[in-house]
């Protein structure tokens, strides 16, 4: 459930040669860890809170997008433009109060951008997430995430004993009604990380914990749709919430809203729209775009007794790539208080009106 | 000191205007000359920059390699942990149908559209899925969604305009990488890979660690490099033609030493005077000099305005000459700096003052009483003929000592100091061999021409050195024709028996795109394929070449069939060595041959091996022989198509000779080639046209030099007009005397013109011989040590005696004003002034 979504929003009709994400789809792994180029949009999403032994705070975020753009079997161009890659990448300094982003756009080329199993590699450039191939016993997977840009960089790696979950039903996180208006989507929500931050100068050795996801689908929304708000949320008991909720244009929320539970042991449990609210309060408007985002919400899911106060411990963590090929939108570290304490991962999409409209 | 120099020079200067006026004129010319060619290889050179190094942005480092660089080098600098900018491209050019224009073609990364390669506006990533967006400069003046067509290597392309290019000045036609890589046939290659550091550390630091990133057989240079390299070789071709330029100024200064001797003499009453007075040697060395200044200074800003108005015409013939031996360029706008116009002062200024020392230096040693005294023999006499004979040999042999010497730094230094020696041998030689022509044949001319004939060889000969400077200076500028003439006859003669050899097949094809020495568009393979599959064709020989750098110059490195060239050609190598062994040899493997430009340039013989990096390997061949070529300035390397191959597999030829069977006509294989290649833009050209084509650019490469060797004798006829003009005001009492004594008008201006002619008769008699001297240096010495040809030395007879006429019909025109005014003097008056 990713920001792209508003990009791709003025291609939706021309899907037609891809395949739909459809129930009943065999996920078969590590392969399905990689891309899927019958499949029209793509992408894996690393996020995390991590902290210094000093105590100081960091937040990440690193994205890789694919999207189709021409299919032609005949043509054997190592330039071919099959597809493009886009990137994101952020850090937020929490404890110094700093927001950093960074974009890219490449084609997959002679090896500048890809996904592809045969490397283990997901990558852009000189950010990567390497997986090792086949995990190490115990684990459900290993990986080092590396990304380098002129302000900051880290290097990190990241391992799970929860195996993947795969969000939705039957194989599909369905997103609006009709056949295909899916995606796949899997998720490995709890990763042990530790690593190296490089940001001002100065080099952090941090550990914490990263939340990764993979979706791929080739049309998911309808036109109706505006944007959502979707929480990635790590309790200190070991349990994982994640839940999205679409906006409609006419303000009204989406009955596809969903999201899901992952207990101690890593069993995922679907929520369906009427097993959660989701409250905003305070909200906070960005100087450079003037979008007005709600940076605190009350989230109550009572089958789970749940009763959750998020909040953010840094406003400023909006992202404005700049190209003009992705929209603007929130990304950021959480604080989470209420019945579970933890930290987690916000994204609110849609709110920068026409700014966040900018496609492909 | 004002009063002075208004009293002894300007008061007379305004009395005598047209004299001064020429001066003047000549001194602008001069300068006018060096200045307009200074302007216009700045501008042709210039320009290089401008159209393939278009759209480089700010990067700091540039990436190449001979054949191309393999596209995962850019990949793999992407990868590195480090925040580089990564641009790969492709280069190649396209014409305009329409306009006939080249332009730049160039295949960058619309998608990741770093900055500095970016296309203005919004990046339209949808316009790439068609295939056939283009990003275009301003100056193609086409509004977004026009549709354009392109001549690429052998075909016409059709585009969609996606962008203007806000940035870009120059007419570059810009393609993501796909497209050019498709339409150029590069098979994952790249030309070039330019990488923008952060400054983080030093461009040292940053140079060494990108040096350890990419594989070894590539080439890592600061960015621009490419444009230094060029200037480099263009250097050797901007120094002659500077030298050329400097003739003209060279002459001028020959006629303000004319002029200043003039007035010395003239004024002598004068400088006796003011001496007398009181004035110091100083002073009329001063106020002599401040003449020459004053004729510099005037003739210098006339110069400089004329200066700019000639290198418009200057820079289209530079540009000319720059495009078919050197690099593909489209001459810049022609700038008058602050810089060229302070060199046009001083260079007018200060010919001007070393022309007049001598004679100013003279004048100020006058003994005043000695001055005071009434005549000029005095003056004259101190022309030692015999002594400055002696010292034109002695300054004959420093010449000919100086041509022995090898060039300094690429440059044939002692070539042109050779060439200043012997003219100024040349000018200590006159006054003997006017004094033996005139002493010996006065009677012999009276009997053949009539008595105003014989006055006309005394009179000359009692002015003996202002004669010798006159004959001089025209001297000089004959030589100069002469030697140029000589060596550009010779060089046209060479090039056509080296193409009788060089050009064996019946057809040549070539794509429609027109090649330049650093570019050579490619015809589609299947096209010879199906050509050598016709029944009316014996062998087709495909030949493709790359532009390269070798040692940090420009070169093309080459693959030939010498299987064919073994069985049909006729090329000539160095020292008379096998051609058919050479060739079989060549099959074997890696071996190259290399022509005389690289040979000489690169210090290279048979038997050496040369290291070359081709697409990112490392590649060594033996130099099995040295062939004569005179196609590009820029040098060939030579392998077997099939070595080439192994290393640069794209099989694209840039050029198809092809040898018709015995017994088909001309024209019936011209037509199977042609319909071998419908669909495609192929040039097809029978050996005659191609030889006519090739003379045809060989003409329009040197017209140039035509062009300075024009202004030259412009200058030199000029100082004849001012030189006899001053002569009749000079002997008005002489002129006097005869007319008085019964001579008719006629018979005076018979007088004046057949000094004149003499003059002109000694000026073509010393600049022929100067003249053949000197082309023995441009040939054998200057041309040899800055562009390495073999010029077989052959006489222009008719261009010789063509020019040469021309010359003296021309000395005789400058006489006739001076021989008008001689007619119409009025002898009573003359009389009545003693």
């Amino acid at each position: 459930m990713k920001s792209s979504l508003l990009l791709l929003a003025g291609l939706l009709s021309a899907a037609a040669p891809y395949r739909l994400a459809l129930p009943g789809y065999p996920f078969e792994f590590p392969r399905d860890h990689f891309n899927h180029p019958d499949f029209q949009t793509e992408w894996w999403y690393y996020t995390g809170n991590l902290r210094a032994a000093d105590g100081h705070r960091f937040g990440f975020e690193l994205t890789f997008f694919r999207r189709a753009l021409v299919r032609n079997p005949a043509d054997f161009s190592p330039w071919k433009l099959d597809d493009v890659y886009v990137a994101h990448l952020a850090l937020s300094d929490i404890t110094g109060q700093r927001f950093y982003h960074a974009s890219r756009l490449n084609r997959p080329g002679p090896g500048f951008a890809g996904a592809a199993l045969r490397d283990a590699l997901v990558w852009n450039g000189n950010w990567s997430a390497r997986w090792t191939l086949p995990p190490p016993a115990g684990f459900s997977t290993v990986q080092s995430l590396r990304a380098f840009d002129a302000d900051f960089s880290f290097n990190l790696g990241i391992e799970s004993r929860k195996p993947p979950v795969i969000h939705g039903k039957r194989g599909v996180s369905q997103k609006a009604p009709g056949k295909g208006h899916a995606s796949h989507y899997i998720s490995f929500t709890r990763l042990d990380t530790n690593g190296v931050i490089e940001v001002g100068g100065k080099s952090y050795a941090v550990r914490g914990a990263a939340w990764m996801d993979h979706e791929f689908f080739t049309h998911q929304l309808d036109r109706g749709q505006a944007g959502w708000d979707w929480f990635s949320l790590q309790f200190d008991d070991n349990t994982e919430l994640m839940l999205f909720r679409l906006r409609r244009k006419d303000g009204a929320i989406d009955p596809f809203s969903a999201g899901t539970f992952v207990d101690a042991r890593g069993a995922a449990r679907h929520l369906d729209q009427g097993d959660f609210s989701l409250e905003p309060g305070r909200t906070w408007k960005s100087e450079k775009t003037g979008a007005v985002y709600p940076l605190a919400w009350k989230i109550a899911v009572p089958s789970l007794s749940l009763r959750l106060d998020v909040t953010t411990p840094l406003d400023q963590q909006e992202l404005t790539p700049q190209g003009g090929y992705t929209p603007v939108y929130w990304e950021g570290a959480v604080d989470v208080g209420g019945s579970r304490r933890g930290s987690g991962y916000l994204e609110m999409t849609g709110y920068a009106g026409s700014q966040g409209l900018t496609g492909l | 000191m004002g009063r002075l120099f208004f009293r002894l020079i300007l008061r007379p200067l305004l009395r005598d205007p047209v004299r001064a006026a020429l001066t003047t004129l000549a001194i602008a010319l001069g300068v006018a000359v060096v200045l307009a060619i200074e302007m216009a290889g700045d501008a042709a050179a210039g320009s290089f920059r401008s159209s393939v190094e278009s759209l480089t942005g700010d990067a700091d480092f540039e990436i190449s390699a001979p054949g191309g660089v393999p596209g995962e080098v850019a990949a793999s600098l992407l990868r590195l942990p480090e925040p580089l900018e990564v641009r790969p491209r492709m280069e190649s050019f396209a014409e305009v149908p329409e306009s006939g224009r080249v332009v730049p073609f160039l295949g960058v990364d619309m998608v990741a559209s770093a900055p500095g390669s970016s296309p203005s506006g919004s990046l339209g990533l949808t316009s790439l899925e068609d295939g056939d967006a283009i990003w275009l400069g301003r100056a193609f003046h086409r509004r977004k969604g026009e549709r354009i067509s392109l001549l690429v290597d052998d075909r016409v392309v059709g585009f969609t305009v996606a962008g203007v290019l806000s940035e870009q000045r120059g007419e570059a036609a810009v393609v993501d990488l796909s497209t050019a890589d498709r339409l150029l046939g590069r098979h994952g290659l790249l030309d070039r890979i330019l990488v923008r550091v952060p400054r983080t550390r030093s461009l040292n630091a940053w140079e060494a660690f990108l040096r350890r990133a990419i594989p070894s057989g590539l080439t890592l240079e600061p960015q621009g490099a490419r444009t230094r390299e060029n200037r480099r070789m263009l250097e050797a071709f901007r120094w002659n033609l500077r030298v050329l330029s400097y003739i003209a100024l060279v002459v001028g200064a020959f006629l303000i030493y004319n002029t200043i001797s003039v007035s010395v003499v003239r004024r002598r009453a004068e400088i006796g005077i003011v001496r007398a007075v009181g004035a110091g040697r100083a002073a009329v060395l001063g106020a002599f000099l401040g003449e020459a200044a004053v004729f510099g200074l005037c003739g210098s800003l006339l110069g400089t305005a004329l200066g700019r108005l000639m290198a418009q015409g200057a820079v289209r013939l530079v540009g000319a000459t720059v495009q078919s031996l050197y690099v593909s360029s489209t001459p810049a706008p022609v700038m008058l700096s602050a810089n060229v116009l302070v060199f046009g002062l001083a260079v007018g200024i200060a010919i001007s003052i070393a022309a007049a020392w001598l004679p100013a230096w003279e004048a100020a040693h006058v003994a005043p009483v000695e001055a005071m005294a009434r005549g000029r023999v005095d003056y004259q006499a101190r022309v030692h003929w015999l002594r400055n004979l002696l010292w034109a040999g002695a300054l004959g042999v420093a010449a000919y000592l100086a041509c022995l010497m090898p060039p300094v730094a690429g440059k044939p230094f002692f070539g042109y100091l050779g060439a200043l020696l012997l003219i100024g041998a040349m000018a200590l030689a006159i006054p003997a061999m006017v004094t033996l022509l005139t002493a010996r044949s006065g009677r012999w001319m009276a009997r053949i021409a009539g008595p105003e004939a014989m006055l006309a060889g005394r009179g000359l000969l009692s002015s003996l050195r202002r004669t010798s400077v006159l004959t001089a200076a025209l001297a000089t500028a004959i030589a100069m024709v002469i030697a140029v003439g000589i060596m550009v006859g010779s060089f046209r003669q060479t090039v056509a028996l080296w193409m009788e050899n060089q050009l064996q097949a019946d057809l040549y094809l070539r794509p429609a795109l027109t090649a330049a020495a650093d570019r050579h568009p490619t015809l589609s393979a299947a096209i010879p394929d199906r050509i050598a599959a016709l029944p009316e064709v014996e062998a087709v020989d495909r030949f493709r070449a790359y532009p390269i750098s070798y040692q940090g110059l420009p070169a093309t490195f080459a693959g030939g069939d010498t299987t064919i060239s073994s069985r049909f050609g006729k090329v000539q190598f160095l020292g008379a060595a096998d051609r058919k062994a050479i060739y079989a040899r060549m099959r074997q493997g890696d071996f190259a041959v290399v022509s005389e430009p690289f040979a000489n340039k690169h210090h290279v013989r048979a038997g050496d091996a040369l290291s070359l990096s081709l697409a990112g390997r490392t590649a060594r061949f033996e130099v099995l022989g040295i062939y004569y070529d005179y196609s590009s300035e820029r040098g060939f390397i030579v392998v077997d198509r099939q070595t080439m191959l192994r290393y640069l597999p794209d099989p694209a030829p840039s050029n198809v000779a092809v040898y018709l069977k015995p017994g088909v006509s001309l024209d019936r294989g011209r037509a199977a080639v042609e319909r071998a290649c419908a669909g495609r833009q192929v040039m097809v050209f029978s050996n005659r046209t191609l030889r006519e084509d090739a003379i045809r650019i060989f003409d329009r490469t040197f017209a140039i030099t035509y062009a300075l060797e024009g202004v030259a004798i412009v200058v030199a006829v000029m100082g004849i007009a001012g030189a006899l003009l001053a002569l009749v005001i000079d002997r008005r009492r002489e002129l006097g005397l005869l007319r008085f004594l019964g001579a008719s008008g006629t018979q005076a201006r018979r007088l004046i013109l057949f000094e004149a002619g003499l003059l002109g008769l000694f000026a073509n008699l010393a600049g022929l011989c100067l003249g053949v001297a000197l082309s023995l240096i441009l040939i054998y010495v200057i041309n040899r040590q800055s562009f390495g040809w073999t010029i077989q030395f052959h006489w222009p007879a008719a261009l010789l005696s063509g020019g040469l006429a021309l010359i003296f019909a021309a000395t005789l025109l400058a006489g006739l004003y001076p021989a008008r005014i001689a007619m119409r003097l009025n002898p009573i008056e003359v009389i009545h002034e003693e």
